[in-house]
């Protein structure tokens, strides 16, 4: 067994590896990652992740869930360490998987992956207590430098697969499985409703013993959909704003942290920059890492003073530009796991359930199918192909890409190795 | 409206423990959902902090008079400044930011501050207070904050101000079991790493007494300290309720040069804990009040 294999081992059981180890881990991880473009293309099939911070535990749920790496190609949009109690053992164990299957997991930077906020939020501290110097801290940081901006998903499928055509998939903890299809007002409308545990690749039903689709059964039902298309219930949502791009089969999602930035147009522009550095203050990496979609028209400051807010013009704007059919992020809690907003344009996804160990949220994983890969093919009619003319009236609908969030909670108390936290009963004045 | 939270995770894990002609309850569930984070941001008329518990509440309830007094994340959201008329706090950086706005072309077109509101939480609320059921009806109807303001139950919130009004800490202080302990967070603000926003209650019920602490904890890092801390102190054998408000404020570096004695890497550790703040921050408000209900 190789030294890279034996420190995998020791963190996959939450164990901290030597000094020198880890010394020797992130001088290769440098390697690999200078090598690497600000935005690293992926090709998909691909499991996109949101924030971990050092939630060790709940990480492995995660894998319990996604699969394991290499079997499951892994994207993690930042934010590995802070808050949690194991941003260590969490970060490293990404860290050397990186290293070990460079072609499976991808790793791109959160605003915690900088010198400034890790000394405020935690892992500074946790580095100091599990080693009793700053090195090992250091070393991350020396990594942090050289994480990627960004990604560039590329070969998603319009579809998740199935007969049905459904867009999008949500798999809940307790298994049951919800599919959806968009509607002619860019709504979306569940199109079956069963238990499920499918992989990305399942294989379709036999549409003879499909007893529930009926199209006129599944446009009949305009659930509105609220996690996924916040504020804009199905039915009211104005189609007018809803603008499919010209090339839906071959377009992108674009991965990164925060989200977009006022000086930044266009996806080669990213790769422009000079990513080499800690976190600035201020500029366009800055706002890649920090910046939130909201409510708004074009573009904000935050009530703050610093950090920018941008509205569904301008990510419609900019998804449409460079060819995108999705932005993924992360950087923001949300109860549900995951959240898309802006008539799915753009989606938060969130991977740390029980968020600082007493949210009570749940966490979920995006998992992008290849074109392709998860549409008919037993039947040999379609090969990821867009639904056109719904309603006879030519409308064309956008598809895509085709994905499934898995659901999960976090990791059961007795996993943790450590007691439960009780509010002790205290004498407080 | 679709949920997506599977029912069985979704448990109460409040207490509750009738005692002495009161019946004191806690609620304590998972943060709000999205679609109840959006009802909540059109009734407020502001953008909820990013952890925000709106299921948990405690309540103090005398049973013979219908009196309540109870404390939950929305009606101390109610009283954050919503328009930013008090002037609003920004973090330390954001002067270099005011200049690179104004240097870069691309961003001319960038709005000041969309949504003006206090983004650091900072709250006035001292409890909601119910007098009797009718009144509970019309803050059900009308809301809390309206309710007292408009003067809809005539008799307001119900507390008349005493500066006399001092909690008993002596017999807090004795070690008399405790009946029920419990604490709930209300909401919870990271400042987009900038700090911390917090607001929590705790309550402990003796044999005789019981006390409620409900903090705001604000650190601005670089900016400024805050803790605002409400108690209310019930005697059971008089019947009497006494209530606290204490706010305390300062200059986070005059905070962190109270800490010079101490290694430089830890007083970021110093600096996260209220418990060491309370002390060290002059106190810049307070309020006593008393009602009795026996």
């Amino acid at each position: 067994m190789s030294d890279l294999d034996r420190y995998i081992q020791l963190l996959r059981s939450c164990k901290p590896i030597p000094e020198a180890s880890v010394r020797e881990l992130c001088y290769k991880a440098r390697e690999l990652l200078i090598e690497e473009s600000n935005v690293q293309l992926v090709d998909a099939p691909v499991t996109i992740c949101g924030d971990i911070h050092g939630q060790f535990h709940d990480l492995m749920e995660l894998f319990k869930v996604g699969g394991d790496v290499p079997d499951t190609n892994y994207l993690f949009m930042g934010d590995f360490v802070d808050r949690g109690f194991y941003s260590l053992e969490s970060f490293l164990l990404l860290l050397s998987l990186k290293v070990r299957y460079p072609d499976r997991i991808t790793l791109i930077r959160g605003n915690h992956e900088s010198r400034q906020i890790t000394t405020v939020y935690g892992f500074y501290d946790e580095c100091m207590r599990k080693y009793g110097s700053a090195n090992v801290w250091r070393y991350c940081c020396e990594v942090f430098d050289y994480l990627a901006l960004g990604a560039l998903v590329i070969g998603a499928g319009p579809s998740i697969g199935g007969d049905d055509h459904a867009e999008l998939e949500v798999i809940q903890t307790t298994g049951e499985a919800m599919r959806y299809r968009r509607a002619e007002n860019g709504g979306f409308v569940t199109v079956t409703d069963r238990s499920s545990n499918n992989t990305i690749t399942s294989k379709p039903r036999n549409p003879d013993d499909n007893d529930d689709g009926d199209d006129d059964e599944d446009t009949d039902d305009t659930t509105p959909l609220r996690v996924l298309n916040s504020g804009h219930p199905t039915g009211t949502s104005a189609a007018s704003t809803f603008s499919p791009p010209s090339h839906p089969q071959s377009s992108a999602i674009l991965c990164v942290h925060g989200g977009l930035s006022p000086v930044i147009g266009s996806v080669d522009a990213i790769r422009l920059l000079d990513r080499k550095q800690e976190v600035p203050h201020e500029g366009a990496m800055c706002d890649l890492l920090w910046s939130d979609p909201d409510e708004i028209d074009g573009w904000g400051l935050s009530p703050r003073g610093a950090g920018f807010l941008f509205g569904a013009d301008i990510v419609k704007t900019f998804n449409h530009a460079n060819n995108l059919s999705l932005i993924a992020r992360a950087h923001q809690l949300v109860m549900e796991g995951f959240k898309e907003m802006f008539d799915s344009s753009i989606v938060t996804v969130w991977s740390a359930p029980n968020y600082c160990y007493r949210c009570g949220n749940v966490a979920a994983i995006l998992e992008v199918s290849e074109e392709g890969g998860g549409v008919v093919r037993s039947s040999g009619e379609r090969g990821g192909g867009v639904v056109g003319g719904v309603g006879g009236g030519g409308w064309e609908v956008k598809m895509g890409p085709g994905r499934r969030y898995r659901v999960f909670e976090a990791a059961p108390q007795d996993s943790r190795g450590m007691p439960a936290k009780k509010p002790q009963a205290d004498y407080f004045l | 409206m679709t949920t997506f939270i599977a029912p069985s995770t979704v448990r109460n894990a409040g207490k509750t423990l009738t005692h002495k002609s009161w019946c004191i309850s806690t609620s304590k569930l998972p943060i709000s959902n999205s679609g109840e984070i959006d009802a909540m941001t059109s009734a407020l008329s502001l953008t909820p902090p990013e952890m925000i518990f709106g299921h948990n509440s405690i309540s103090l309830h005398h049973l013979p008079s219908g009196f309540r007094i109870l404390f939950n994340s929305f009606d101390a959201l109610d009283l954050v400044d919503k328009t930013g008329e008090t002037g609003l706090l920004k973090v330390s950086y954001s002067e270099q930011w005011q200049r690179m706005r104004d240097k870069v072309a691309e961003l001319k077109d960038v709005k000041d501050s969309v949504k003006a509101f206090d983004w650091t939480y900072s709250t006035t609320y001292r409890g909601t207070v119910i007098l009797s059921p009718a009144a509970a009806e019309l803050v059900e109807k009308h809301g809390y904050r309206h309710v007292v303001a408009e003067g809809l139950d005539a008799s307001g919130d119900g507390f008349t101000v005493d500066e006399k009004a001092e909690i008993p800490f002596d017999k807090l202080r004795r070690p008399d079991p405790i009946l029920l302990f419990d604490e709930v967070m209300l909401y919870e603000d990271e400042l987009a790493d900038n700090g911390i926003a917090m607001l929590s209650v705790k309550v402990r019920v003796m044999e005789e007494r019981l006390l409620v602490l409900m903090r705001f904890f604000l650190r601005l890092d670089d900016v400024v300290v805050r803790i605002r801390d409400t108690r209310v102190y019930v005697e059971f054998a008089t019947g009497e309720v006494v209530r606290e408000y204490v706010a305390r404020e300062a200059k986070y570096a005059d905070v962190k040069k109270g800490f010079a004695m101490y290694p430089a890497d830890e007083i970021p550790a110093l600096m996260r804990d209220p418990q060491n703040l309370v002390e060290r921050l002059p106190v810049v408000e307070t309020i006593r009040e008393k009602i009795v209900k026996s």
